[in-house]
């Protein structure tokens, strides 16, 4: 089978599974949305934020970009963020990074990668600013390693800077590394 | 202590007057001597009312053990290897409560703990009727649908009412006037109503028409069997009472007949006090291996007293909550106030007419199956229904434990049917198809899954998924693997779904 029409076959029987067991589920959830949490993620396939929180649809605003990097003059997610605090009110913003990420090991390299090398740049400044920790691990995998939680501490930093946060003193700003080869989360930063 | 003087002790007194007629009737039934019913009532409210941890459950003699009482009481040589026996029951009851074996009541559906509390509901007003209409010919705590003198429920309703007894009619009528009125929000305002419970007016009320009945109208008045009728403790009782025979502690009917006992109260304990935590005002949970625990002591001691075999009563418990009993004293102080009714209060006692004892468990009846309760079930799930409506009926037309058995049977095929539906489904969309297997796929389902398959048309395509099932049969992948084999034939085009975690196919065909 064409692997399009696999997908559209594949949405076809989640629908209908979900009103199977409640016939309004569709009805309820086109009325409203109020999310609890913005999350923040990586674009990797193998960290969804839905699948590994165990969320509904309606329960998580996700943005998601390649090492979940968090850049103040990214109007993309200042819009994310400014729509999610002041129209949704959620209360909680999570930044989550994860082990083995690819876009943390590429900025790592000296290599140039086209385009994205513009986008990389942005956590090579994160390595050029804790530099000196980085560099006394002498193990390659340790130091990737401590880079996606420096990755993810100063995104959490730069959020709680924003002058948007700084107006909303109720929202709390949550910093995680999601483990791929168990699967659990583990705090790193902030909330 | 302020708790037991403002509801405990009222709720217990009202609890004495109903349990003491059904201690007596429940030993005349079992064809025992009539002191150990009250000997098991006594233990029942004092020993279990103090070392049990529920609130609301109360203790005695019950009718679901009569048969197996008489059986015994036949295969045995005397009533003191008999109360070896219970001696012995209760022993395994505490070797149960060891083995917390009282886990096993949280297995009992809920559609079946409601239908049973309805049911006893019905099974009151049923058997109350004729006692509120004059007729007491059956024993007090009867639960049977057929009783021992060949009648039934139904006929013996019917019998009342042709050999209608207006006395007795007058005051089960008034009684249930005063019961419903004092309840209402029109009387509640005045303190009065609230302080003195309404089942002890209806005593009162009826021990009051009764003498006027004595003195200006004797053609009605009710005399002997209509009105409870404890007997005097004289010489004579006090020769019936017996203690057990432990020379027959070798006599294998003895051992069979405790673990008998042991087995049928401990199942009748577990689900009154499911019964009576559902009805419970404060939603309190009761321990139930320290249920099993405060009943084998209970069991030991009756026993050893020369009492009848105890379990935990949903009548009884009921009827203590429903005259607002708050605490576990209530059912101590009923333990109490029976023992001193054999000692004293035997005059008095004899003079309450059976027809207001009727009123106030039918009362009891009434509110433990009143048609909201069915309103509210009805509301639910069909797959909830159900059990509910079997339960009821199956426990009516025969007893207490086969109804609870059939009830539970129940549920779970409504759990097999539900699995059975949801385990195989097929999509469609545009000529695509996807079959998919969810959780367990056992042989049950293959005829559904071939009738599934049957409906996929000519020169489609097939995408079968088994990534989401636990485990599907051997007999489920050889019927798919016909499929897969005979679809070139049919034009039909079949991939199998594989993820990064499952890369590897059930199916050899593909």
């Amino acid at each position: 089978m064409e692997i399009i029409s696999k997908i559209f076959l594949e949405n076809k029987a989640w629908a209908a599974d979900k009103t199977n067991k409640d016939r309004e589920y569709f009805n309820k959830l086109a009325l409203i949305q109020e999310p609890d949490f913005l999350w923040i993620g990586c674009s990797d396939s193998r960290v969804p934020a839905n699948e590994i929180t165990n969320t509904e649809p309606g329960e998580m605003f996700v943005h998601r970009n390649i090492a979940n990097v968090v850049d103040l003059n990214d109007i993309n997610l200042m819009s994310v963020m400014q729509y999610a605090v002041e129209y949704l009110k959620v209360k909680h913003i999570i930044v989550c990074g994860h082990y083995g990420c690819g876009g943390i090991k590429a900025a790592m390299t000296k290599d140039s990668f086209g385009k994205m090398d513009i986008w990389l740049k942005k956590i090579k400044d994160v390595y050029i600013q804790y530099q000196s920790i980085v560099d006394e691990i002498d193990n390659e995998e340790n130091r990737l390693k401590k880079m996606v939680e420096l990755n993810v501490m100063a995104g959490v930093q730069k959020i709680q800077t924003a002058e948007l946060i700084q107006s909303h003193a109720d929202v709390t700003v949550h910093g995680w590394v999601y483990d791929l080869r168990d699967g659990i989360l583990h705090r790193v930063a902030g909330g | 202590m302020k708790s037991f003087f403002k509801e405990d002790l009222k709720s217990s007194i009202v609890l004495y007057l109903v349990a003491l007629p059904l201690c007596l009737g429940i030993a005349l039934a079992s064809k025992a001597p009539i002191i150990s019913g009250v000997i098991a009532g006594i233990v029942g409210g004092i020993v279990v009312g103090l070392l049990s941890g529920s609130n609301t459950s109360v203790s005695g003699p019950a009718a679901g053990l009569t048969i197996i009482v008489i059986t015994g009481l036949k295969d045995l040589p005397d009533y003191q290897a008999f109360l070896l026996a219970v001696v012995l029951a209760g022993g395994f009851q505490f070797l149960l409560s060891q083995l917390k074996a009282g886990v096993l009541g949280d297995f009992i559906p809920g559609a079946v703990i409601s239908g049973m509390l309805v049911s006893i509901g019905l099974l009151l007003v049923l058997k109350q009727i004729p006692h509120a209409l004059g007729y007491d010919f059956d024993f007090e705590g009867d639960e049977e649908f057929l009783q021992e003198d060949g009648k039934n429920t139904f006929s013996e309703i019917y019998y009342a009412f042709i050999e209608l007894n207006w006395g007795a009619f007058l005051i089960a009528v008034l009684s249930m006037f005063v019961l419903i009125g004092w309840g209402s929000e029109k009387l509640n305002k005045y303190g009065f109503f609230r302080l003195i419970p309404s089942q002890l007016i209806v005593v009162l009320l009826g021990i009051g028409i009764n003498a006027i009945y004595i003195s200006y109208f004797p053609d009605i008045a009710l005399k002997g069997f209509h009105l409870s009728d404890v007997p005097k403790i004289d010489a004579e009782t006090l020769a019936g009472w017996s203690f057990p025979d432990f020379s027959q502690i070798g006599n294998p009917m003895v051992w069979k007949l405790a673990i008998t006992m042991a087995f049928v109260a401990s199942i009748e304990t577990l689900l009154s006090i499911q019964a009576g935590d559902k009805i419970d005002n404060y939603n309190r949970i009761t321990p139930p291996n320290r249920e099993l625990f405060a009943q084998g002591i209970g069991n030991i001691s009756s026993g050893f007293l020369g009492g009848l075999p105890i379990t935990s009563v949903i009548v009884r418990t009921s009827a203590n909550v429903n005259a607002g009993a708050r605490t576990k004293w209530s059912s101590i102080f009923h333990g109490v106030l029976l023992l001193m009714s054999v000692l004293v209060l035997t005059p008095f006692i004899n003079l309450v007419p059976k027809a207001a004892l009727a009123a106030i468990l039918i009362h009891v009846g009434y509110k433990l199956s009143k048609p909201s309760i069915f309103k509210d079930e009805y509301k639910k799930k069909f797959n909830r229904f159900l059990p509910f409506i079997i339960t009821i009926l199956a426990i009516l037309l025969t007893d207490l434990l086969i109804g609870v058995i059939v009830g539970i049977l129940v549920s779970l095929c409504f759990i097999l049917v539900s699995n059975y539906k949801t385990s195989v489904m097929l999509y469609e969309d545009h000529g695509n198809f996807l079959l998919r297997f969810n959780k367990d796929v056992s042989f049950l389902n293959k005829k559904n899954i071939k009738k599934l398959l049957g409906t996929i048309p000519d020169n489609s395509k097939l995408l079968i998924d088994s990534t989401k099932a636990d485990f599907v049969d051997i007999d489920i992948i050889e019927a798919v693997d016909d499929f897969i084999e005979a679809a070139p034939n049919r034009n039909i085009k079949i991939s199998v779904k594989t993820t990064a975690t499952k890369p590897q196919s059930l199916f050899k065909s593909i």
